[in-house]
């Protein structure tokens, strides 16, 4: 009952400094809002097309474009302002159309489409591809407007309007998917990868950030006001361990409801996300207390925690996923517990997985939170004996 | 020495002896830099693995594999010869290929009948890109041969009479598709993960002496230090110079050192010494006038911090310091250029992918220092109440 009026009291505590909660509560969801509007338009490639002048031939294009599955089309009036955008990464390929592109007469001189994309980027040499495809298809339509009006009495018009209708329905050498696997090793796109990221790194950033806490608590003395009363240091550390987990699961259950409801992120299997939520606000709590006995001023927690709460989600598969690193870096970052935290969310949101697929996972980030817990509460312990 | 200058100078010594400064201005951005060099080295050139099934041998098949192992496509990928259709599904799965294109028996005999063999694309959920670059590199080999049908099948339908088909086919045999694409590099350097999270870094982890200086600010205040100032025969003015200078020195330190260490061990492309020099300065110059505007606004010392780390993540996730501001919408894209971190790191990645020296940074500059203007008016206008 000590404890949980230790742990009531620092919570007001904490909950009463604006900043603190702004923090806890405002800036995951700000950043989940802000970084998921930006993950969330890698699933098409932006491409920048300048057709200014280039005829109604030039507009068919661009519509085949922007018809086409997996590109948007961002028009440009001048070939600098598009060659900037690619160069700054707003576009994904650059498509600069000839002068009044000609229809009719285009079977006598090929007429060629620049496209605008780095060889060695592998964003940009995939858009171009796309593009060169839709070309292409765009390109057949030509051909065969013109093979026709050269061999039949008909005017290129009608030609080109038989060739269109005709597009889809003459069996032409097609090209079938076939797929090795069904389960990805990384997070879905979009919200769903921000959502469950932000929680790892959110709740672990926060926790070091809140040493300062403890530390504060202690400058003030009010762990020896209170050890002048009947309580007992493990009281006291059983208390502020009982605050940071509340706080972690508060956070954490305020992401996963703003995911669900906001942003249509579907978490999994409920029972096995609950639990790993609950894993990882246990692991926060070990962070928390560990911070409070590590650093020596409040200073330091501020400055260092969310430092090192940022590297470690880095290491970790927060920022980007494992997938794409070296193996070498993916082995180091399973040194740190977000790297199992994020493992066993994209076992639950890519995979279907249930709480016996993330055991192991979870037994992981359990030891983390055991030897973090332990080590934290022995030095809280020590000093105040 | 004028009395800012020995403000200035304690302000830095009593900065420079906390070990939470050294970390914030030097050791956290070089620290991620460097996680970010690590994690992306290898990873920002596109090449892999594509395996092949030639089930046909035919005369096509044996084209289309020759334009996959062409100079042009080697750049791209690497041909990897398979025995079945079953091998590049367990080469894909297993990651050992990254995609594979089989080519089915009778595939080049289907050509010229009515219903053509499909090619098949075994792809992998975890490479997709891989797959759709194989399914575009595919297509456009294909793209001539269905053209050349559609050709036949158009010239049918608008009155040529069947009896020519073989004349046809013969003639379109010989066409060859009126547009094509031309692929040209646009001369820009590449925007690596490391050239953009450098300058990134560095700038987010300098927006934190705003909270830094604001917080030594007011603990001074507390302490009495700036009545024992104000009671030597020192203006306002000279107290808040002093600040600002200490601000100043700190911030640029701090920039230019890890400009130095992340170009030199990580080699981040920071653009023409001298552009990025004058684009941090304006920066560091803008973080000074924020700082002021802190102090200036805010009456205790944990409004100040709260004020303060407010503004710090308010303008590090508008700036675009913990997103690749490019890839973000164009809305988010306008508001960044509002944000003196925004316009400064426009300006970084102009210089590390056009370059184009001080003309690609004069904008940005500009711009900066007009919010430096702004923010510094108004600080000024409130700095009587701040040291009063």
């Amino acid at each position: 009952m000590r404890a949980l009026a230790i742990a009531r009291a620092s919570t007001r505590r904490i909950i009463r400094d604006r900043t603190s909660l702004f923090f806890l509560l405002v800036l995951p969801i700000i950043v989940i809002i802000i970084v998921g509007a930006t993950v969330r338009g890698f699933s098409t490639f932006r491409v920048g097309v300048e057709s200014s002048n280039s005829g109604p031939a030039g507009q068919q294009i661009v519509s085949a474009l922007d018809h086409a599955r997996g590109i948007d089309v961002i028009t440009y009036t001048n070939k600098k302002s598009l060659t900037t955008a690619l160069a700054r990464g707003e576009i994904s390929a650059g498509v600069l159309l000839p002068l009044n592109l000609g229809t009719s007469e285009s079977s006598s001189r090929p007429i060629t489409v620049t496209i605008y994309a780095e060889q060695v980027n592998s964003t940009q040499q995939a858009a171009a591809t796309a593009v060169t495809s839709v070309i292409l298809r765009q390109g057949a339509l030509v051909q065969s407007a013109n093979f026709a009006a050269a061999h039949s009495s008909s005017p290129y018009a009608q030609t080109l309007a038989k060739a269109t209708s005709l597009q889809h329905s003459v069996p032409q050498v097609g090209l079938k998917t076939v797929r090795a696997d069904s389960s990805a090793s990384t997070l879905p796109q979009g919200y769903s990868y921000i959502a469950p990221t932000e929680l790892v790194l959110f709740v672990f950033l926060s926790a070091l950030a809140g040493g300062a806490t403890i530390i504060e608590t202690r400058r003030l003395g009010m762990y020896e006001r209170m050890l002048a009363g009947p309580v007992h240091a493990r009281t006291i550390i059983a208390g502020e361990a009982l605050t940071y987990f509340l706080l972690a699961l508060v956070q954490s259950v305020l992401i996963v409801t703003v995911g669900s409801v906001v942003f249509a992120v579907s978490w999994g299997n409920p029972l096995a996300a609950a639990l790993l939520v609950i894993t990882w606000a246990l692991v926060g709590a070990g962070a928390g207390l560990l911070s409070g006995t590590f650093f020596r001023t409040p200073e330091q927690a501020s400055a260092i925690g969310p430092t090192a709460g940022i590297a470690l989600a880095m290491l970790g598969g927060c920022m980007w996923p494992l997938s794409i690193v070296s193996a070498t870096m993916r082995e180091i970052g399973h040194i740190t517990p977000q790297a199992w935290a994020v493992d066993a969310w994209t076992s639950l949101l890519s995979r279907h997985g249930s709480l016996v697929t993330i055991l192991p996972q979870l037994g992981v980030l359990a030891a983390f939170a055991a030897v973090l817990l332990s080590v934290s509460s022995l030095r809280l312990y020590r000093r105040l004996s | 020495m004028p009395a800012a200058l020995l403000i200035a100078g304690k302000d830095l010594r009593q900065r420079l002896r906390d070990r939470s400064a050294i970390v914030l201005g030097l050791i956290a951005p070089l620290l991620i830099a460097a996680l970010m060099s690590f994690a992306f080295k290898g990873t920002e050139t596109f090449h892999y693995s594509l395996g092949v099934v030639n089930d046909d041998h035919g005369v096509v098949a044996t084209q289309l594999v020759k334009s996959l192992d062409s100079k042009a496509s080697r750049t791209v990928l690497t041909l990897v010869p398979l025995s079945s259709e079953s091998v590049a599904r367990t080469s894909v799965h297993d990651g050992h290929v990254a995609a594979a294109l089989v080519i089915p028996v009778g595939f080049s005999a289907s050509l010229s009948a009515v219903h053509p063999e499909s090619l098949a694309i075994v792809t992998s959920v975890n490479h997709q890109i891989e797959g759709n670059v194989t399914r575009s590199i595919v297509g456009s080999f294909t793209a001539q041969i269905n053209a050349d049908r559609l050709s036949v099948e158009t010239a049918l339908a608008s009155g040529v009479p069947l009896s020519s088909l073989n004349a046809l086919t013969a003639k379109a045999a010989t066409l060859r598709i009126p547009l094509q694409s031309v692929e040209r590099p646009i001369g820009a350097d590449q925007l690596s993960a490391i050239s953009y999270y450098s300058p990134a870094m560095a700038i987010f982890f300098l927006l934190f002496t705003i909270s830094f200086a604001s917080r030594s600010f007011f603990v001074d205040r507390a302490e009495g230090m700036i009545e024992r100032m104000r009671a030597a025969p020192l203006r306002p003015a000279e107290i808040l110079v002093g600040k600002a200078l200490s601000v100043f020195v700190y911030g640029t330190l701090s920039l230019a050192t890890v400009g130095v260490i992340t170009s030199v061990a990580f080699g981040a492309n920071w653009g023409s010494p001298l552009s990025a020099c004058l684009l941090g300065l304006a920066l560091v110059i803008s973080v000074v006038c924020l700082t002021a505007l802190v102090i200036g606004v805010a009456r205790t010392q944990r409004q100040a911090e709260g004020l303060a780390s407010l503004l710090v993540f308010g303008l590090a996730l508008l700036g675009g310091n913990f997103i690749m501001i490019s890839s973000s919408p164009p809305l988010m894209r306008t508001l960044a250029l509002f944000t003196p971190n925004g316009e400064a790191m426009r300006g970084f990645t102009d210089l590390a992918t056009i370059g184009g020296g001080l003309a690609a940074v004069v904008r940005p500059i500009e711009a900066i220092l007009l919010i430096s203007v702004v923010t510094g008016g108004a600080a000024i206008a409130l700095a009587r109440r701040a040291v009063t």
